[in-house]
């Protein structure tokens, strides 16, 4: 039994312990018979089991032991009964009651937007919109009753209730809601009748003239037997657009003149640009207004058409009856006066009664005299205007030039020019102004009569060089807008602005710059001088340097004419070998330029060979740099290992700590 | 009961006392060998659990999780222990020296204390409390037939340890 050999530590106790089966403990004993070594092992794993027995039998817990848990329990633990604080966090710690809880917290949070949003609002709503189309009783074709109908319908099925009771108990609502339904539209329109029926006046605009002449005859004009007794006061007003005015006049005379009218009053104004525009009013009998209208149209374009009707019926028979009543009371007064039965202050009372009364009467006179002849006779007002109106009358031709100039002397300059001032060209503003560095520049504006305005032009760019000239030319139309084939174009002064710089500032036309090589520098440099005054030039700056190899420049910058240009240029080669000529241009395309005076910057460096042998050469330069060179080199090698510690530091301290740290764990583990 | 206790029904957790308090001793003195200090250790336990017993979520494990609570617990005192000094104690031991039964009963301690906590705990639960081989493994939450071995190494160890010791006893 191999097997129970190698595992015979395990064994023995389980088979003390009964925790062999039947066929385990067979082979162990079977085994036990063959070997020595295992039977000793099993006879001292026993006498071990025995001496524990009898150990743990002496250290077991005494009787009480289960009290004294139970005692010690309820000591530390008092029992604590109906607090519902307790209940609560018993409950919350059950998972069943945490995952509810979370549940909750999310509704109500859900719940809470839904509040603020007002989307829980329209929610219900939608649900009571489905709930009512599910409901079978409303018919498909039936609008929801609103609030206001339902009223309706409550009240009048009280009232039919009350009314009689030949109704059946067992109407139903929505029989009620068809009954009730028509009765109001129904009621509706007679009102609205009895309304209109108070609005005597109608408009009609240029929309809807087609409209209104499709209408057929106006029920005005051939008045209907019940209007027959009204009185009706008709007005139109008509706008036009004509070619000429007084043509439109005399047509309108006859036409006013067929109908059997005439006209009122005329009035006309003339434009800035001679047109004509003007208000015509024309009385023509009522019946005949509408041919009177249709008429006129063909005066031109129809701008504007307004129709009116005004009822005065009422009011007319009003002040009739009232005229009529004031005439018996009349009568009276003057029966009164003439029997003379009473005292001197009763006959005078009488008779300011009288006069008041006959004031009346003639004040109620002239009111239907004057209602009479508005009603027999429609009053027409003709707006005319003659075509183009807006057309301008004359235009004005007004000229601005910005000239700015280069001059020598800013100032002689600017007095020049305010010397030009005479009784056609006024000086408006003149400035000179010169700044710290003593930069001069100056300005001056100016108007000039219109034939003197080239002449003057032409001068004051004499003054100069012209660096640039604009001329900016302005129609402006008067007395209307847009073009015309007739208006007259004026000239208006000239407005001219000048402004002056000195040339210095001037940009160059050209910039040269070359080198000459030549021995003796400082010699040359002066006599370059001499050759640019020949030329009529100006040095503006120069330099001299020497450097320690014994190499001279000297940097001369100076400025000519275009025109002497090429002359300075073909000197310089008299003074040594002339090198590295550059020459740079700017051509100021559209710009009127006068050439020949234009200023040619030129920059010369005029050098000499320094020494050959340079200074730095030789064994002990060679030397030097040798050594400079592997003092650097060791100094690089040592910041590099500096930055290399500095890198790896952390990490080696890091480490170390670590492997430190592990050992005393480890070391506290094995004590 | 334990899905009782669980739910905080105070009755069944005192009826768990009364059952498993036995065995939760004879794990705490596994770990410490001393009686005092196991039985403080089995009623701190048990406070706690109650305390915190709302953590479990199979009552089926009630048992094994108030074991791992007592092993903690006794693991807590046992480190507390060893931090006091105890060169005072073992001093004055060998004047007992005198009395076989005595020198025995501390060499079992000694040899006991040498074993690993497993060990002792297996071998506590099996003498105090009689218990099968397959309770004691449900308990220490250790897999089916290890418990054999295990009990069978510490006998054999604690054999070692005590051979001297049986020797002259014999």
């Amino acid at each position: 039994m191999p097997a129970i050999h190698d595992k015979i530590d395990s064994y023995p106790a389980a088979d003390l312990h009964n925790d062999l089966s039947d066929e385990e403990r067979h082979e162990l004993h079977m085994h036990l018979v063959e070997c020595a070594n295992c039977r000793r092992l099993h006879q001292e794993t026993r006498i071990m089991n025995k001496i524990l027995e009898e150990k743990f039998t002496t250290e077991k817990p005494d009787p009480a032991f289960e009290q004294r848990m139970l005692a010690s329990f309820r000591n530390r633990i008092p029992q604590q009964t109906g607090s519902i604080a307790k209940l609560i966090v018993d409950l919350m710690r059950l998972r069943t009651a945490q995952i509810a809880a979370v549940a909750a917290v999310l509704l109500t949070l859900v719940q809470a937007g839904r509040m603020i949003t007002g989307e829980g609002a329209v929610a219900s709503r939608n649900r009571e919109y489905a709930a009512k189309a599910e409901f079978p009783a409303q018919p498909a074709q039936a609008p929801l009753p609103s609030s206001n109908e339902i009223r309706a319908l409550s009240k009048s099925a009280n009232r039919r209730d009350n009314e009689s009771d030949q109704f059946a108990a067992g109407k139903t609502f929505a029989r009620g809601q068809v009954a009730a339904a028509p009765a109001a539209p129904q009621a509706e329109p007679e009102d609205k009748k009895q309304q209109r029926a108070e609005v005597e006046g109608a408009m009609v605009t240029e929309s809807n003239i087609p409209a209104a002449e499709e209408a057929g005859p106006n029920p005005v004009e051939v008045p209907a037997p019940p209007l027959a007794n009204r009185k009706l006061v008709r007005n139109a007003n008509v706008q036009f657009e004509i070619v000429s005015f007084d043509d439109a006049v005399q047509k309108i005379t006859a036409f006013a003149n067929e109908e059997r009218g005439y006209v009122a009053t005329t009035s006309s104004e003339k434009q800035a640009n001679g047109k004509l525009k003007g208000e015509i009013v024309v009385k023509v009998l009522p019946e005949n207004l509408d041919h009177f209208l249709q008429k006129i149209r063909a005066l031109g374009e129809l701008k504007n058409q307004t129709h009116g009707t005004e009822d005065v019926t009422k009011a007319y028979f009003d002040t009739d009856a009232r005229l009529k009543n004031a005439r018996v009371m009349e009568q009276r007064l003057i029966d009164m006066l003439k029997t003379k039965t009473g005292k001197v202050s009763d006959l005078l009372q009488v008779e300011k009664e009288l006069g008041r009364v006959r004031e009346e009467i003639e004040k109620m006179q002239g009111e239907l005299k004057y209602w009479d002849s508005q009603v027999q006779f429609a009053t027409v007002t003709i707006s005319l205007s003659e075509k183009d109106m807006e057309e301008p009358a004359a235009f004005l031709l007004k000229e601005r030039a910005q000239l700015a100039l280069y001059a020598p002397d800013v100032e002689k300059t600017y007095n020049n020019i305010k010397g030009l001032a005479s009784l056609k060209v006024q000086i408006t503003n003149a400035q000179l102004d010169r700044d710290y560095s003593g930069r001069v520049s100056a300005r001056v504006s100016m108007l000039i009569a219109p034939e003197e305005g080239d002449s003057v032009i032409a001068r004051v760019k004499g003054f100069g060089r012209v660096e640039n000239f604009q001329v900016q030319s302005e129609r402006i139309a008067q007395g209307g807008t847009g073009m015309s084939k007739n208006a007259k174009t004026k000239r208006d002064k000239v407005e001219l602005n000048v402004t002056i710089s000195r040339e210095e500032q001037e940009q160059a036309f050209q910039q040269t710059s070359l080198h000459i090589r030549t021995s003796t520098v400082d010699e040359k440099a002066k006599e370059l001088r001499n050759l640019t005054e020949k030329q009529d030039g100006r040095v503006r700056t120069s330099t001299f340097s020497r450097d320690p190899n014994g190499r001279e420049v000297a940097s001369v910058s100076l400025r000519v004419a275009m025109k002497n240009y090429s002359a300075l240029m073909q000197s310089l080669n008299s003074l040594g070998k002339v090198e590295d000529v550059s020459v740079h241009r700017q051509d100021r395309t559209g710009s009127q330029i006068d050439e020949a005076n234009a200023p040619a910057d030129i920059s010369i460096q005029v050098y000499s060979q320094g020494n050959i042998v340079s200074s730095e050469t030789g064994l002990f330069a060679t030397v030097r740099r040798t050594l400079a060179q592997s003092v650097a080199a060791v100094m690089w090698s040592l910041r590099m290992i500096g930055v290399a510690v500095a890198f790896l530091a952390p990490w080696a301290i890091a480490i170390i700590l670590a492997a430190w740290i592990a050992k005393r764990i480890a070391r506290a583990r094995a004590k | 009961m334990y899905r009782a206790a669980i739910h905080g029904d105070r009755d069944a957790f005192e009826m768990i006392i009364r059952t498993h308090s036995r065995t939760l001793f004879a794990i705490a003195y596994g770990i410490l060998q001393n009686r005092e200090e196991a039985e403080d250790a089995v009623q701190d336990a048990l406070v706690k659990a109650w305390k915190s017993r709302w953590r479990v979520r199979d009552p089926e494990k009630f048992p094994a999780w108030l074991c791992m609570i007592i092993r903690h617990r006794a693991r807590d005192v046992f480190r507390k222990r060893r931090t006091l000094p105890l060169s005072d104690e073992i001093a004055e031991q060998p004047e007992t020296e005198a009395i076989d039964g005595t020198a025995l009963d501390r060499q079992l301690h000694s040899a006991l204390a040498a074993l690993p906590e497993v060990h002792r705990s297996a071998l506590t639960l099996r003498y105090f409390e009689k218990m099968d081989y397959q309770s004691i493994e449900k308990l220490l939450g250790l897999s089916n037939g290890a418990l054999r071995g295990i009990l069978g190494r510490a006998l054999v160890l604690m054999r070692k340890q005590l051979k001297p010791a049986l020797a002259s006893l014999e």
